[in-house]
């Protein structure tokens, strides 16, 4: 979400209007989850920022920063988020059920049609492929979220750690994540992170 | 009784979600592929590789996974399971905001996270591009998707396309 200074003042300065009816509301959560290919907070910045305005830049990144520290798909948590806020309890079903609708179909497709053809060499060989690329995707974004605190012994520990206890050792997540949660919160809140 | 099972499953696993869902990649392939046997890995892999072409949150590869399991109610229980204990989460502190905004916990939490998921990230990438015996085309697709990335700044929907291709090629 790269935008410039100027542009994010421009909008700031703009006084939001949240979304009047449900059916707004919907409509705006379709539209986020429609065209969110390649990542889905650009998108809602798209929508709920730059076209409906319903939200200024700040709150925008706020109420994002809220719902990464939580558990779960981020923009799922902000249409919850959002949509109480704006409606109350039918603003959250409304929001959640429109962001999910069409990625959830195409989905559905997709399905279908992975069962009839997928099991035919060819289309196995691309589609393996594929996934190998999809692996190296993740790989990259470990690079790249790994490169600012690569430099700190604890955080080398902790990365090393959750690899091997998950990727070689195949140990159980369940267990994994607390503990290692609990180290890197007693590390981080003496400043080793 | 096999929904019961995959809903439970991916309601404990939704906790665990931070950061997205790559980083819970390998343990859903460890229950679902080692544990359950519902699926060989080459197929959680190919699955995996479908939902990537899937617009909107990246979650919806659950739905993949509980079609494949169970039909048309498995994908919507698997969907469900994964969203809505975390959307419960999300609307109890919806009204924190303001103090989350103001709390120091918030750096606490941010900094000891962030080794967390990018081991679990790496443990992804390598789960995926290995699932069965270590196999060099696998991993050379991987690590030059990954090289691709890092050095261009490509749409990364052009460097899974060309996975795709080098797949058709090389297996």
């Amino acid at each position: 979400m790269v935008r410039t200074a100027g542009a994010a003042n421009r909008l700031d300065s703009i006084v939001p209007t949240p979304p009047r009816t449900l059916w707004e509301l919907f409509l705006g959560f379709l539209s986020i989850g429609a065209r969110s290919f390649g990542g889905v907070l650009p998108a809602a910045h798209t929508i709920m920022v730059e076209k409906r305005r319903w939200l200024t830049p700040a709150d925008f990144v706020e109420t994002c920063a809220l719902c990464q520290i939580l558990p779960g798909p981020n923009i799922g948590n902000a249409s919850i988020v959002l949509g109480r806020r704006w409606f109350g309890i039918s603003g959250a079903v409304v929001a959640f059920l429109g962001l999910f609708a069409l990625p959830y179909l195409w989905v559905l497709t997709l399905a279908m049609l992975y069962m009839h053809w997928g099991a035919h060499p060819s289309v196995s060989a691309v589609v393996t492929g594929a996934g190998a690329a999809g692996a190296g995707l993740f790989i990259a974004t470990a690079v790249k979220l790994g490169r600012p605190i690569a430099g700190k012994p604890g955080a080398l520990a902790l990365i090393a750690g959750c690899f091997v206890l998950v990727a070689i050792a195949r140990m159980s997540l369940v267990i994994v994540m607390p503990i290692a949660l609990t180290v890197g919160i007693l590390f981080s809140a003496r400043g080793r992170l | 009784m096999i929904l019961v099972q995959l809903g439970l499953y991916f309601a404990l696993l939704s906790l665990l979600t931070f950061g997205g869902l790559g980083p819970v990649i390998p343990e859903m392939q460890r229950y679902i592929v080692d544990v359950k046997g519902w699926m060989t890995p080459g197929d959680f892999m190919q699955l995996f590789a479908v939902a990537q072409t899937v617009p909107g949150p990246n979650v919806l590869v659950t739905s993949l996974i509980g079609y494949r399991v169970a039909g048309v109610p498995g994908s919507i229980v698997a969907l469900l399971a994964l969203c809505l204990p975390t959307a419960a989460i999300a609307w109890a502190v919806s009204g924190l905001r303001e103090r989350f905004r103001e709390s120091p916990w918030r750096g606490v939490i941010q900094r000891a996270l962030a080794p967390l998921l990018v081991g679990l990230m790496f443990a992804a990438g390598y789960t995926i591009a290995t699932p069965h015996a270590p196999d060099w085309r696998l991993w050379l697709i991987a690590l030059g998707t990954a090289a691709g990335m890092l050095t261009t700044r490509v749409n990364p929907v052009w460097l899974l396309a060309g996975g795709a291709v080098l797949g058709g090629i090389l297996l």
